[in-house]
């Protein structure tokens, strides 16, 4: 394949309707192979859970919300989650290189500096993942897969997502637009 | 020195039932045994063939790592001896069927080679460079003189050494997951597929990585091929073998193997390379890290999971 040609690609998404399809089908493959939904948030949360294990043990057992995810006889770290992550970045890999779009880069928008975009990005990451462990799970998780299965809670789930993002997009629009 | 006595077979603190006597050292020193065995072949061969100007980065700058790696490995064989100072007993005799004999030989002989390849291209490398000893230059000059000889033998040790790093672990008869023949060629071949990976990570010359991907790809192709093979004998033996092929099968070591060493070690950097083959570029860091993990992870593997296979139930 030629170089240019791939260049030329790399502007070049994937149209959102059709990739929101796909994901159905992932997430019905999903469902179909290992008899559950997909996730995000989980995977960090046992790798969050095993590291505190790890290194001060006596402590995770002693917290009620880390001690759910110990067990004795097996490490939080074997779920299928974990392993549904790196199939994650290592598909990500491959497409991003399909797409020749393959390169270290912070993408942010013109009017802000990278170092703005990644403290921002870093703050809205912990705010989601503190927020998804109130919500039992993240957008995969329980709004996805939740909703996949019908479950009320992942309607609830998506509405409280996309509806704050909505309420708070106002205040923090000047780093994008 | 504190004696023991042991008065039954059965009940031995760290031999039996389980074998707990092999850490890390082990695995790492058959790591870097196995990346150095790799180095120096590929620099041999190509030399042999007459290719050091299409091939620079294998045939002269990628074994500077070797000595490095034999230096480093047996270090880690050395902190591993309960007796470390009657190592050199080892060198008092030449025993044709203990593969400890042919390995500890083939370092001896293999090491200082790696230094004096290494060595006579430390001028080429940095021009104002100039040995301490008028000695050196004379050796210089004999190696460049003796090259072609001196690759021979290269090859034909580092085969060796590649081959020994398994045979070291197959050789040990007690222990079912080991006592398979595939140890050694399996051992080879990943040893082998490192020691390219290393070479591709540090080459610059376009026409240079395509050859050392191609030639990564096969090897990983006869990787996945004897890791099969290897399964397929352990299910068609004694029961014990079948016990040991557990494991990996459904056992404790199914996910390390299966995802860390088969997947990610071998088959996604062979996607890769595949795909960096077909003009689609991608960091060859990526590939080359991954199949270097995938060859630390399966020593460990292999040697932790080895010692806890066992013939007596």
């Amino acid at each position: 394949m030629a170089t240019k040609e791939i260049q030329d690609r790399s502007r070049t998404y994937l149209n959102p309707y059709a990739a929101g399809i796909w994901l159905g089908l992932v997430l019905l493959m999903t469902f179909y192979i290992t008899g559950r939904g997909l996730g995000a948030s989980g995977s960090i949360k046992t790798a969050v859970a095993s590291t505190v294990n790890t290194i001060a043990p006596k402590h995770a057992q002693q917290s009620h919300y880390l001690s759910q995810f110990i067990t004795a006889d097996e490490n939080p770290m074997n779920n299928w989650l974990t392993f549904e992550v790196i199939g994650v970045l290592a598909g990500a890999l491959i497409s991003g290189a399909l797409a020749g779009r393959l390169k270290l880069k912070v993408e942010h928008s013109p009017n802000i500096t990278s170092q703005r975009r990644l403290v921002f990005a870093t703050l809205g990451g912990l705010a989601f993942g503190i927020g998804s462990q109130f919500g039992r799970g993240c957008t995969s998780g329980a709004a996805l897969s939740g909703m996949a299965s019908l479950a009320a809670g992942g309607f609830i789930a998506m509405l409280s997502i996309f509806g704050a993002a909505y309420a708070f997009a106002y205040f923090f629009r000047k780093n994008w637009i | 020195m504190k004696e023991e006595l042991f008065v039954s077979g059965r009940a031995i603190p760290n031999i039996d039932p389980y074998l707990n006597i092999w850490h890390w050292s082990i695995p790492v020193y058959l790591f870097l045994g196995g990346l150095a065995a790799g180095l120096l072949f590929f620099a041999g061969l190509y030399s042999i063939l007459g290719k050091e100007k299409e091939m620079p980065t294998t045939v002269k700058w990628a074994t500077f790592l070797a000595p490095a790696a034999l230096v480093i490995g047996l270090l880690c064989l050395f902190i591993d001896l309960k007796h470390k100072l009657y190592f050199w007993q080892l060198y008092t005799t030449i025993r044709l069927q203990s593969p400890m004999s042919w390995g500890a030989w083939v370092l001896m002989l293999i090491t200082p080679l790696s230094f004096l390849w290494a060595g006579s291209y430390v001028r080429e490398l940095k021009p104002s460079w100039k040995w301490t000893f008028p000695l050196l230059n004379k050796v210089e000059v004999w190696v460049a003189a003796h090259r072609k000889g001196l690759a021979w033998a290269m090859v034909i040790l580092s085969v060796i050494l590649g081959i020994y790093t398994g045979i070291l672990l197959s050789a040990f008869n007690a222990r079912p997951l080991w006592n398979t023949s595939l140890l050694g060629p399996l051992f080879l071949v990943s040893g082998l597929s490192s020691g390219v990976a290393t070479i591709l990570w540090m080459s610059k010359n376009h026409a240079e990585r395509v050859l050392l991907s191609k030639i990564d790809l096969i090897l990983i192709g006869i990787e996945l091929f004897l890791i099969i093979h290897l399964f397929m004998g352990f299910l068609a033996s004694n029961a014990v073998q079948v016990e040991a092929a557990q494991l990996f099968l459904g056992g404790e070591f199914t996910v390390f193997f299966w995802v860390f060493v088969v997947i990610l070690g071998l088959v996604f950097p062979a996607i890769l390379e595949i795909l960096e083959l077909r003009g689609i570029k991608i960091p060859v860091v990526i590939p080359a890290l991954m199949v270097l993990i995938g060859g630390l992870i399966f020593r460990f593997i292999m040697v932790e999971a080895g010692q806890i296979t066992r013939y007596l139930y």
